[in-house]
C-alpha cells in the first residue's frame, strides 16, 4: 500500500561524491533534533496559544456564571443582614426572631439559613440551623457543609454581631454546586477537544510549513548537488513563500549569468590571447631560423616584445575592469573638477584625429565638479574617444561634449562611424565582445567594458545610441551617466 | 485459633470505631425540613385571618395533609404557598 502521507522534509538523494553539508553536530549536549526544527516550534507556539485561548474562554465563562452566582448570593445576603439588622435597630432581640421566623415561613426556594443566639448563652433564639458553626468563630464570610433534606451540601454564610446577640445569615449553594459540577464536567470534555485540535493544528501547521519549504530545500539541495539549472517551484497563490521563491530564483538567474560572464571571459582569455601569443612566438621560431643577420633578428624580436605588451596590456584592461566592478577603487574617490579631464583627453586625442583625416570637435561647459576617480575616468573617456576614431572613416567628425544636469554629469562621445546594430548594444559592456562589422578593425574588445565598470563603479551608467538616427551612417553616440552626489 | 485472634483484635477496633463516631458531630443541620417545622408552619397559618380564604386556605390543607403523609419537604413548600398568599391578600 502506497504511503499518502504528507512529504517529511527528508533532503533528496544527493549525487555520488557529493557530501551532505552537516549545521550541527548532535552530542550529548546538543538539544533533541525535534526542537530544532522550526517547523515543530511554530507547531509549539500554536498549540502554546490555541490552549492559552482556550484557558481564557473558560475562565471569561466561569467568571460569568459561577463567580456571577457567587456575588449574587453575597448581595443577597448582605442586603438581608441589613435589613434585620435594621428590624434589631428597630424594636429588640424578640422583633429579630420574628423577623427571621417570617422569612422562613415564606423561602419557598427553601434556601434561606438563618441563626440567632445569645452571646454569652449561645442558646438558640430563632433559625433553622441546629447549632453554631466552629467556622464562624474565624471568619465574618465563610462557606461550610450542613446538612440539609438528608444531603450535605455547601453553604454560604455570613456572621453579624449585634450588642448580646450574635447572628448567621446564609444561603444553601446547591444550585451553585450543581453548576460547579456541570461546567467543571464541560471543561474536562472541552479540554480533551482543546488537545485534540490543539495537536492536530499544530500537526498541520508543522505540515503545511514543511510543504511549503519543501521545494525550496530541494531545489537547493539540488544546486548543492550541481545541478545549477534547478529553480524553486512556485504554487501560484504569490504568498510571502512564492515571494521567497521568486527571490531565491532571481538570485540563482544572477549567479547564473555572472557564472556565465566568467565563464564567457575564460573562453574568451583563451581565445583572444592564444593568437597572438601563438603569432609573436611563430614569428620568432621563424627569424630564429630564416633571420639573415643580427639586424633582422633584432627587428623581429622588438615585433615579439611588441605583441606581447599588447598582451600585458589586454590583462591590464582585464584587471582595470575587475578592480572597478569589485569597486576596489572606490577608496580612490575625491572631489574633482571633470573639465580639465575631458579637455586632456580631447587633447591627447587631436593629432591622433587629423592624422586619420578627422576632425574632433570639444563642447565643455566650466566647471565641471564632481566626486569620483579621476584617473579611472580619463581612462573611460579615452577609450570611448578611441573607440569612435577607430570606427569613423576619413573626413568625418568626432565629438565629445559634457553636460551638467540638475542630479548628473552627461559625457557624450558621437561618431559617423557604422554605428552599432541594437541587437548588439546588450553586448557591447561584455568583455572581448566584438560585433561583426568591427571584426576587422584593431581592438581587444574590453574597452566598452571598462567604461561600463567604470560608469557602474561611480553609480551611473553608460548608454548607447545613433548619434544621427536614419541616416545611412548612423554613427554611434556613447553616453556617460554619472550621478553627482 | 485464627477465628479466636480476628475477634479478639476486631472488638477493640469496634469500641475505637464507636468512638470515633461518637466524637464526631457532623455537619450542621438545617431544621426547616423536618415534620416539627411542619407543625410550626401549619400552627403560624392557621392564626392568619387571610388564610381562612382561598388559596391560602386549600394550599395550608395540602400542606398538612403531605406533612402527616409523611413527606414534610412537599408539605412545607406547600404551607410556605399558603403564607405567602395569606400575606399578598388584603
Amino acid at each position: 500500500m502506497p504511503d499518502d502521507s504528507p512529504p517529511a522534509l527528508a533532503p533528496p538523494a544527493l549525487p555520488p561524491g557529493v557530501r551532505r553539508p552537516r549545521f550541527a553536530e548532535s552530542g550529548p549536549g546538543a538539544p533533541p533534533r525535534l526542537l530544532k526544527s522550526a517547523g515543530f516550534r511554530f507547531a509549539v507556539v500554536f498549540a502554546a496559544m490555541f490552549t492559552s485561548a482556550a484557558i481564557a474562554l473558560v475562565a471569561v465563562l466561569w467568571w460569568a456564571t459561577a463567580g456571577a452566582l457567587d456575588r449574587q448570593t453575597d448581595a443577597a445576603i448582605r442586603a438581608d443582614a441589613v435589613a434585620l439588622g435594621e428590624r434589631w435597630r428597630e424594636g429588640s432581640g424578640s422583633g429579630l426572631a420574628e423577623a427571621i421566623e417570617e422569612r422562613l415561613a415564606v423561602d419557598i426556594e427553601n434556601e434561606a439559613i438563618y441563626l440567632l443566639v445569645e452571646t454569652a448563652t449561645m442558646k438558640k433564639l430563632a433559625g433553622n440551623l441546629d447549632r453554631w458553626p466552629a467556622e464562624a468563630e474565624a471568619t465574618n464570610w465563610f462557606r461550610t457543609r450542613v446538612s440539609h433534606d438528608g444531603f450535605e451540601v455547601e453553604a454560604r454564610l455570613h456572621r453579624v454581631e449585634l450588642p448580646g446577640l450574635r447572628l448567621l445569615v446564609g444561603r444553601d449553594e446547591t444550585e451553585r454546586e450543581m453548576l460547579r459540577h456541570l461546567l467543571t464536567e464541560g471543561v474536562i470534555w472541552a479540554s480533551g477537544a482543546v488537545v485534540f485540535f490543539a495537536l492536530v493544528g499544530a500537526w498541520l501547521v508543522r505540515a503545511v510549513l514543511q510543504a511549503r519549504m519543501r521545494p525550496a530545500f530541494v531545489t537547493t539541495a539540488a544546486i548543492a548537488g550541481g545541478d545549477l539549472s534547478s529553480r524553486v517551484a512556485l504554487s501560484g497563490r504569490e504568498d510571502e513563500f512564492d515571494r521567497l521563491a521568486q527571490t531565491l530564483n532571481t538570485m540563482l538567474d544572477r549567479i547564473g549569468t555572472l557564472m556565465a560572464g566568467v565563464r564567457g571571459v575564460s573562453d574568451a582569455i583563451a581565445h583572444d590571447l592564444r593568437t597572438p601569443i601563438a603569432r609573436a612566438r611563430g614569428k620568432l621560431e621563424e627569424a630564429l631560423g630564416t633571420a639573415r643577420d643580427e639586424e633582422a633578428l633584432r627587428a623581429v624580436i622588438e615585433e615579439g616584445i611588441s605583441d606581447l605588451d599588447n598582451i600585458s596590456r589586454i590583462f591590464q584592461a582585464l584587471l582595470r575592469i575587475a578592480e572597478a566592478e569589485a569597486g576596489a577603487r572606490r577608496a580612490a574617490f575625491g572631489p574633482f573638477d571633470l573639465r580639465p579631464v575631458l579637455a586632456d583627453a580631447g587633447e591627447l586625442y587631436e593629432a591622433s584625429a587629423e592624422a586619420r583625416g578627422q576632425m574632433l570637435e570639444v563642447s565643455l561647459p566650466d566647471p565641471l565638479e564632481m566626486v569620483g576617480d579621476r584617473d579611472l575616468l580619463l581612462q573611460a573617456v579615452a577609450n570611448l574617444l578611441d573607440n569612435a576614431i577607430k570606427f569613423t572613416p576619413a573626413g568625418g567628425t568626432v565629438r565629445l561634449a559634457a553636460r551638467r544636469h540638475a542630479q548628473a554629469i552627461t559625457v557624450s562621445v558621437a561618431d559617423d562611424g557604422p554605428g552599432l546594430a541594437p541587437e548588439d548594444r546588450s553586448h557591447a559592456g561584455e568583455r572581448f565582445f566584438r560585433a561583426d562589422r568591427s571584426r576587422a578593425t584593431p581592438g581587444s574588445g574590453l574597452g566598452l567594458s571598462l567604461v561600463l565598470a567604470v560608469a557602474h563603479l561611480h553609480g551611473g551608467a553608460l548608454l548607447l545610441e545613433d548619434a544621427k538616427p536614419g541616416a545611412a551612417q548612423p554613427g554611434l553616440k556613447a553616453v556617460l551617466q554619472l550621478p553627482l552626489p | 485459633m485464627v477465628r479466636g485472634m480476628v475477634v479478639s483484635l476486631s472488638m477493640p477496633v469496634l469500641v475505637l470505631a464507636i468512638a470515633v463516631a461518637a466524637s464526631y458531630e457532623g455537619a450542621p443541620r438545617v431544621t426547616s425540613d423536618s415534620p416539627e417545622y411542619c407543625s410550626s408552619l401549619a400552627a403560624r397559618v392557621a392564626v392568619m385571618p387571610a388564610a381562612r380564604r382561598e388559596p391560602s386556605k386549600s394550599l395550608a390543607a395540602e400542606g398538612v395533609k403531605l406533612c402527616g403523609s409523611g413527606y414534610p419537604r412537599a408539605g412545607i413548600a406547600k404551607l410556605r404557598r399558603a403564607v405567602k398568599a395569606a400575606q399578598v391578600e388584603p
